[in-house]
């Protein structure tokens, strides 16, 4: 049958669908096709309308040649201010080229097809091209993760408007070649734009997703990228503290808190991005996390304010004899503990601070204790000290992310097998075990307030939960491949995700819709970071790229220059937003000037500046020895932690 | 990423489907089946590989793991391949023959039993955290934990090629030093991009540790005089004060060799040793200082203010030992540094005659004088920075000299002067100790006191005495003694300049073994064992045929062997290959040839049959016919092979 069976195929499935049962026994009998075929019968829907718009055209597998030949020419004699928008027209076409000649069973000619056209494509598409030769049988299309991307959904191109009449130029003289023009009608969507064409640097800025560009509508809704007003803890004695708060919170529990009724004990300047304190729920603060919260603002009034000048000291923690088990680590918000993950499913948690870890006392001596007690909370925990270190079990797999609630009673982890657990740091035990996720968890985060955390993972979403629920609040689904990060941000409004398709959204924790896509990444995202003031986003890359975002417009900001030369892995903004500091498995941390960065982008138009003056950006860069970075963490008072893995002196 | 020569398309053999097939039991696969197959196989293969490799990231790893592929066949439920846990890479052996190439894993057959018996391995260590600071306000501190400012590779890149300094980016040189207040303005304004070169400025803490270092290892307290060699041979990030250190050594030498003052000296030497134990730094720049300082702590006349009390021999035996370091660690092709610190020690040794037949009248009668005026104890030292060079050394440079070293010892003994003859008996001591495992490699026994009289002069009988003991003793029997020899040679104070001879025990016979290979066994008396230490050989072949009548075979060509370095030489023999001796193990090898005119009537050692077929150049030592005593020592120009 060779070449007619796709066509043949997707007549039968078409009419299958329009429920025409006699025309379908007829054909089948006429072109002999027997049941074998009949389970074949899942073509995606795109693929049926192209093949069946121009299969006669099509199947001959010396057109495409041709055809990407004559495009690739138009391409490159239109005019300068034409060439680089168009040109980014040329990988998607070539490669459903490619997939059409695999579809016709041209295998032979498509192999030739790859050889002499995919190296002239761009050095960030080479990654996808080595995922996509290895498709060289129509029957592997069907289950090949890359492939079905590109076959089911549209690669995004954008252009000016001059550009795209150019192109409809063009495309109205190739009559004789229907096949670019299918093509494009089929699989590619062009995003007009007025104004005039961009330049070379501007295309490369945002391109590099795996489906080419984000459209311009995609980016229009608001994000309320402020900073929520804190519940106002005065920096003060605790116990003092302790009865303002008692006043101000017995409202209603679960309810947002009553901000308005005190809102001139606040400092008066509201910040207009902002969103309301109520958008989000959370619950009440507890005594506890009060206690912490005042704790949090004592100690950042002692914070050393960071620049060029003053560069932070860094203490190194370096976890020996781990060779390749330790996988992630986080430290919680006071700087006092250190979790490790590790693959052999455990869990580690150290004291960084002379006090050592305490557990809760049993049951039946809890009773004993009086609760009304002042100091019910010191009771409750046994009273001989014990460990520097100890070690949670219960994950049958690679703990890929270990994080500590903001108020140093919760862990949580994730891991390949495929849960969240939630871990209690007073009885040293898991909590709860949060199933939901199909496949490996990558990435866990709780949200700056507590409550709710978001995961992230090889199914390509990311899902927000809430502790008191065994089922996740929200799913957040888009993403073409594996979601490698997340993280909340500021204000706990928003979830940003970091992903394979080399995209970073951004979600509505209240809606749950995507709010931002930003292209421009060229490699797998493996972590994201927000600024301190919420507008910015830091995102790293597995190439060592390290781009900054402003989510108020939802572009790039800044492409920071390579630097880093293996997969960044940590990430993390100085308590005053002043320096950003980036911890790459080249066994490398550097600051940059973050201050410079958003004046440059503030300054200009985003996505243009490229200029020579980046070098300036890079503050300083620490080698550590042989030991890559897991995890980048600043103290209240601004001095950066880091730990990483020592791996041997060779 | 960026590489565009990778192939797109490529795809697993038809012949390896077919081996595999072979291997399950199906014989006769198809083209067609093995195409289909193959292709099936390959696709497969790489996805799961792609997949494998999100979890190796997500480990934040770079190299792929056994567990990361079972976690992919995981994913895709597929049951994980168990068994085949492997921590280190497991590296394909490449085979060839019959113009078939095959790679394939090596699989060793385990014994059960014996790792039943074998004591329970020890349990990995725990993982634990350690602190320290990475940056103080922005400024890396040079701590162990740290990497060293200037990697020793650098180091050494830049002792060969200076200028690639310049054309470094000053980016770079700022990363890790500190760059504060004055700095930091200076290179905001571009000003000192070049200046940056020449000032060698050292911080206010440096200058302190400098100060205090010195102070402290020519000191009077030996607890904190071992803390501070100690930080020497230690910290990182000394490379800065490494030119200071070193003209304070050599400055200190010289004065102090004025003032006999010998526990300085001591001290001084000491500090060399620190500094080349510590890893991270590289001499090389500093050689120039360091050599004349240690050699004159070698061979100076006089080293302390009463040379018949103090104990001066052990400062020129520890300052020999350095030396041999030094060559040992800095000889390159390029600076000849073994071969010129050996003609310096054989200059010392020269002995009137040979003078006289080597040069014209005029210097001759100079260097006699000179040479007669040798002091012991130089003569002494000379023998001891020789000795250390090793064995190939020892044989060449100062058993031609026994006889003439005997008769200064000789006339020392018999004079007057308490010093000249304490001087005269250590000499006397140290050659016989330096000689005797030599000279038991080369002679034959019977040990004739007479034959030793006639070969060595006065030190005669006594070697004769001394090899006889070592031939006795238990350690001395068939090669593997002379082995040992030479490790005793090597200083047991210098743990740094692990001889290499245990790598060539190790060293594989198998590869010498498909040839014609005869052993020519040195001790008859004492017949190799049953199963002999594994030994590397050396084969080497003649043109033709001597014309003197061969007791056993009668090719020119020697077999050689043992672990000792030595020159092969013989008449008969045209070419003669050499490789190092074992005080090269790290340098490059060396081939030397040595054409000698048939002149003596030889008597070939040992069993020697057929022509080999090649020369094998590997690192092994060969041994030739015991060197006829009256022939002269080669030129010093020969000395090419001690490199």
């Amino acid at each position: 049958m060779g070449d007619k069976s796709t066509p043949l195929l997707a007549v039968l499935q078409l009419l299958r669908k329009y429920n025409l049962k006699d025309t379908e026994e007829i054909l089948r009998k006429e072109a002999s096709l027997g049941n074998v075929e009949y389970e074949n019968l899942d073509l995606p829907e795109v693929e049926i309308a192209s093949i069946l718009t121009a299969h006669h055209t099509e199947s001959d597998p010396y057109s495409y040649e041709v055809a990407y030949d004559s495009l690739r020419k138009f391409v490159e004699n239109s005019l300068d201010i034409y060439k680089h928008e168009l040109s980014t027209l040329l990988y998607p076409v070539f490669v459903h080229m490619y997939l059409l000649l695999i579809l016709y069973d041209h295998n032979e000619h498509a192999a030739v097809f790859l050889e002499k056209f995919a190296p002239e494509q761009e050095n960030y598409y080479q990654e996808d091209l080595k995922k996509l030769a290895i498709v060289k049988h129509k029957d592997q299309i069907k289950g090949n993760e890359i492939a079905e991307i590109y076959s089911t959904n549209k690669f995004i191109v954008q252009m000016s408007r001059d550009a795209s009449s150019q192109l409809k130029r063009y495309l109205h003289e190739q009559k004789n070649s229907t096949v670019i023009i299918n093509i494009i009608n089929n699989h590619i969507q062009i995003d007009v734009h007025d104004g005039p064409g961009r330049t070379l640097a501007q295309v490369r800025a945002t391109a590099g997703g795996l489906l080419g560009e984000a459209t311009k509508n995609e980016n229009r809704i608001k994000v309320y990228y402020g900073l929520l007003k804190e519940p106002d803890i005065q920096v003060l004695p605790a116990p003092v503290e302790d009865e303002e708060e008692v006043e101000e919170t017995p409202d209603k529990p679960k309810k947002k808190k009553a901000k308005k009724d005190n809102i001139f004990m606040k400092k008066p300047k509201s910040d207009p991005n902002a969103p309301p304190n109520d958008r989000i729920p959370f619950p009440e603060l507890k005594e506890a996390d009060k206690l912490e919260k005042g704790k949090a603002l004592r100690e950042a009034a002692k914070r050393v304010s960071l620049g060029p000048d003053t560069l932070p000291s860094i203490c190194f923690y370096t976890l020996l004899n781990s060779g390749h088990t330790a996988i992630s680590a986080d430290i919680c918000d006071d700087s006092t503990l250190l979790a490790v993950g590790f693959n052999n499913s455990t869990i580690k948690v150290w004291t960084l601070t002379p006090v050592r870890l305490r557990g809760m006392k049993s049951a039946d001596k809890l009773q004993d204790i009086d609760r009304e007690a002042g100091d019910v909370l010191v009771r409750m925990m046994e009273e001989k000290d014990r460990d520097t270190c100890r070690t949670l079990f219960g994950h049958s797999g690679p703990v890929y992310k270990v994080c500590f609630d903001p108020f140093k009673t919760f862990l949580l982890s994730c891991s390949e097998d495929s849960t969240v657990r939630l871990w209690s740091l007073q009885c040293w035990t898991c909590l709860v075990v949060y199933r939901g996720h199909v496949w490996p968890v990558w990435d866990v985060r709780w949200s700056p307030h507590g409550h709710y955390f978001v995961s992230s993972g090889h199914d390509r979403t990311a899902r927000l939960w809430a502790t008191d629920h065994h089922q996740p609040l929200r799913i957040f689904a888009g993403h073409l491949s594996d979601v490698d990060c997340v993280q909340f941000h500021p204000n706990s409004n928003y979830v940003a995700t970091g992903s394979s398709d080399r995209t970073v959204r951004l979600w509505d924790c209240s809606t749950g819709a995507q709010v931002r896509l930003m292209t421009g990444h060229k490699s797998t995202i493996f972590t994201v970071a927000f600024s301190m003031c919420g507008r910015w986003l830091a995102s790293g890359g597995a190439s060592g790229e390290l781009m900054v975002w402003d989510l108020s417009v939802g572009a790039v900001a800044a492409t920071l220059p390579p630097s880093h030369t293996a997969p960044i892995h940590a990430l993390a903004f100085s308590r005053d937003g002043t320096v950003l500091c980036s911890g790459s498995l080249d066994c490398n941390i550097k600051l940059w000037d973050f201050t410079a960065i958003t004046d440059e982008a503030t300054g200009e138009e985003p996505g243009s500046n490229n200029g020579p003056k980046e070098d300036k950006y890079l503050l300083r860069s620490f080698p550590t020895k042989n030991s890559p970075i897991k995890c980048l963490h600043f103290t209240r008072r601004n001095l950066l932690l880091a730990v990483g893995t020592y791996e041997g002196s060779s | 990423m960026s590489d565009s020569e990778f192939a797109y398309g490529s795809s697993l053999s038809l012949d390896s489907m077919k081996v595999i097939a072979e291997s399950v039991g199906i014989a006769n696969l198809g083209d067609d089946a093995a195409k289909e197959l193959a292709d099936d196989v390959s696709y497969r293969l790489k996805v799961i590989v792609q997949d494998a490799m999100k979890f190796m990231h997500h480990s934040k790893r770079q190299k792929l793991s056994i567990t990361d592929i079972d976690h992919a066949l995981n994913m895709k439920n597929i049951e994980a391949q168990y068994g085949f846990i492997q921590s280190d890479s497991l590296p394909f052996r490449f085979a060839s023959g019959g113009g078939r190439e095959l790679h394939f894993v090596e699989e060793k057959e385990i014994d059960l039993s014996e790792i039943l018996s074998a004591p329970p391995p020890k349990v990995p260590l725990g993982v634990s955290v350690r602190a320290h600071w990475l940056s103080v306000d922005g400024v890396q501190p040079t701590v162990p934990e740290n990497p060293p400012p200037l990697c020793k590779e650098a180091q050494k890149l830049e002792s060969v090629d200076p200028i690639s300094k310049l054309s470094k980016p000053s980016n770079e040189d700022a990363a890790g030093k500190p760059m504060c207040g004055k700095a930091a303005r200076l290179k905001a304004s571009e000003s000192v991009h070049v200046k940056q070169l020449a000032t060698h400025e050292l911080s206010v803490e440096q200058q302190l540790y400098y100060k205090e270092i010195t102070e402290t290892c020519v000191g009077s307290d030996e607890i904190r005089r071992v803390e501070a060699l100690q930080s020497l041979a230690c910290d990182p990030g000394l490379h800065e004060m490494l030119p200071r250190m070193c003209t304070f050594i050599s400055e200190g030498v010289k004065v102090n060799v004025v003032q006999n003052n010998l526990a300085l000296l001591i001290y001084l030497m000491r500090m060399v040793k620190a500094l080349l134990d510590n890893q991270s730094l590289y001499l090389e720049k500093y050689l120039h200082e360091l050599i004349p300082a240690v050699s004159t702590c070698i061979v100076s006349r006089q080293l302390c203010l009463r040379p018949e009390m103090d104990n001066h021999w052990a400062l020129r035996d520890f300052a020999a030992r350095l030396m041999a370091q030094i060559c040992k660690t800095f000889n390159t092709s390029t600076n000849n540094l073994q071969t010129r610190v050996t003609r310096l020690f054989a200059k010392a040794l020269q002995c009137p005659s040979q003078t006289n037949n080597e040069s014209g009248v005029g210097p001759s009668m100079a260097s006699m004088k000179e040479s007669e005026k040798t002091p012991l104890a130089s003569l002494y030292g000379a023998v001891q920075g020789l000795a250390e060079l090793g064995s190939e050394v020892i044989k060449v440079f100062i058993l031609p000299r026994v006889r003439w070293l005997g008769e200064r010892v000789e006339g020392a003994l018999s004079g007057i002067g308490g010093a000249d003859r304490l001087a005269a008996g250590n000499l006397k001591q140290q050659l016989l100790k330096v000689l005797a495992p030599v000279v038991r490699q080369l002679r034959q026994p019977p040990d004739l006191p007479d034959e030793y009289k006639r070969d060595y002069g006065y030190l005669g009988p006594s070697l004769q005495q001394m090899v006889s003991k070592l031939r006795s003793s238990p350690s001395g029997s068939g090669g593997s003694g002379t082995a040992v020899a030479v490790v005793t040679c090597t200083p047991p104070l210098v743990p740094a300049s692990a001889p290499p001879v245990s790598s060539m025990h190790v060293s594989k016979p198998e590869t010498v073994a498909t040839r014609n290979v005869v052993i020519a066994s040195p001790a008859p008396h004492s017949p190799a064992p049953a199963t002999p230490p594994p030994q590397k050989f050396v084969i080497v072949a003649s043109q033709q045929k001597p014309p003197q009548a061969q007791p056993s075979s009668g090719t020119g060509h020697i077999v050689v062997h043992s672990s000792q370095p030595a020159i092969v030489r013989s008449q008969n023999v045209q070419s003669v290959v050499v490789t190092s001796g074992p005080n090269a193990g790290a340098a490059p090898q060396k081939v030397v040839v040595v054409g000698m005119p048939p002149q003596t009537p030889a008597s070939q050692p040992g069993a020697v049959s057929q022509a080999p077929v090649s020369v094998v150049a590997k690192p092994v030592f060969a041994r030739g016919t015991p060197q006829p005593p009256h022939q002269p020592p080669p030129e010093l120009d020969d000395l090419s092979h001690l490199a």
